[in-house]
């Protein structure tokens, strides 16, 4: 079975992502996920293309932390994280974030709450490819 | 020696994603980013997080090691 936090370049599989999630436990009621993917246009500019550059191992290991931080925030059964570090385009995903609980108030509450604090943790840095040239991502809420 | 590490926007401002910095007895984290910035004011104005050995730090003070990893870091856009 892959591992629960990974980066990796290839897409992820949503279905696999969820039935390594439920097995993990017989008790969870409640599974909530998170996909993030590129868009075709951000900030007033067409993309055609955005690439990622990460601090590979601290990313992995904010990653780890940030998993169990959730699971013991929320009383999660189980969590997941996989980020993509590749060069994507309109449609593809880029970030897969599910939380298992028993019920579904805690693993939508721990599903949000991961995503944010990923954005805010984990050394990844997005790069939009323009019309207009190349641009670092400034983040926003 | 000190290694540096750089990621994302900050190398597109240094021109390269690492350097080493020889160490001194009591070099502290705060020093080593003066340095670096004399050097490189346009990549340390948008560093906001710091890192050594792969543990993100928030006390500038921090003495370093000698053979330490530090990483100058811009806002994460991950996700």
């Amino acid at each position: 079975m892959k591992d629960a936090v990974r980066i990796q370049s290839d897409d992820f599989s949503q279905d696999e992502e969820i039935l390594a999630l439920k097995a993990s436990s017989r008790r969870m009621g409640g599974i909530a996920t998170f996909v993030g993917c590129a868009r075709d246009f951000s900030e007033g500019r067409d993309v055609a293309e955005i690439s990622f550059d990460a601090y590979g191992s601290m990313a992995v290991s904010e990653m780890k932390q940030l998993r169990s931080d959730a699971i013991a925030k929320f009383g999660l059964l189980d969590a997941r994280i996989v980020h993509r570090i590749c060069t994507v385009t309109a449609g593809d995903n880029i970030v897969f974030i599910a939380a298992g609980a028993e019920h579904r108030v805690a693993a939508l509450e721990a599903c949000r709450w991961m995503i944010d604090e990923l954005k805010l943790r984990v050394p990844i840095w997005k790069k939009e490819v323009t019309p207009q040239g190349e641009a670092w991502v400034v983040p926003h809420p | 020696m000190i290694k540096v590490l750089f990621f994302g926007p900050v190398v597109e401002r240094i021109g390269k994603n690492a350097l080493e910095v020889g160490y001194r007895d009591d070099m502290t984290l705060q020093e080593l980013r003066d340095e670096l910035a004399l050097h490189y004011p346009l990549a340390f104005e948008i560093v906001c997080f710091f890192a050594v050995n792969g543990q993100h730090v928030r006390d500038l003070a921090l003495p370093l090691a000698d053979n330490s990893e530090v990483t100058f870091m811009a806002k994460f856009s991950g996700g």
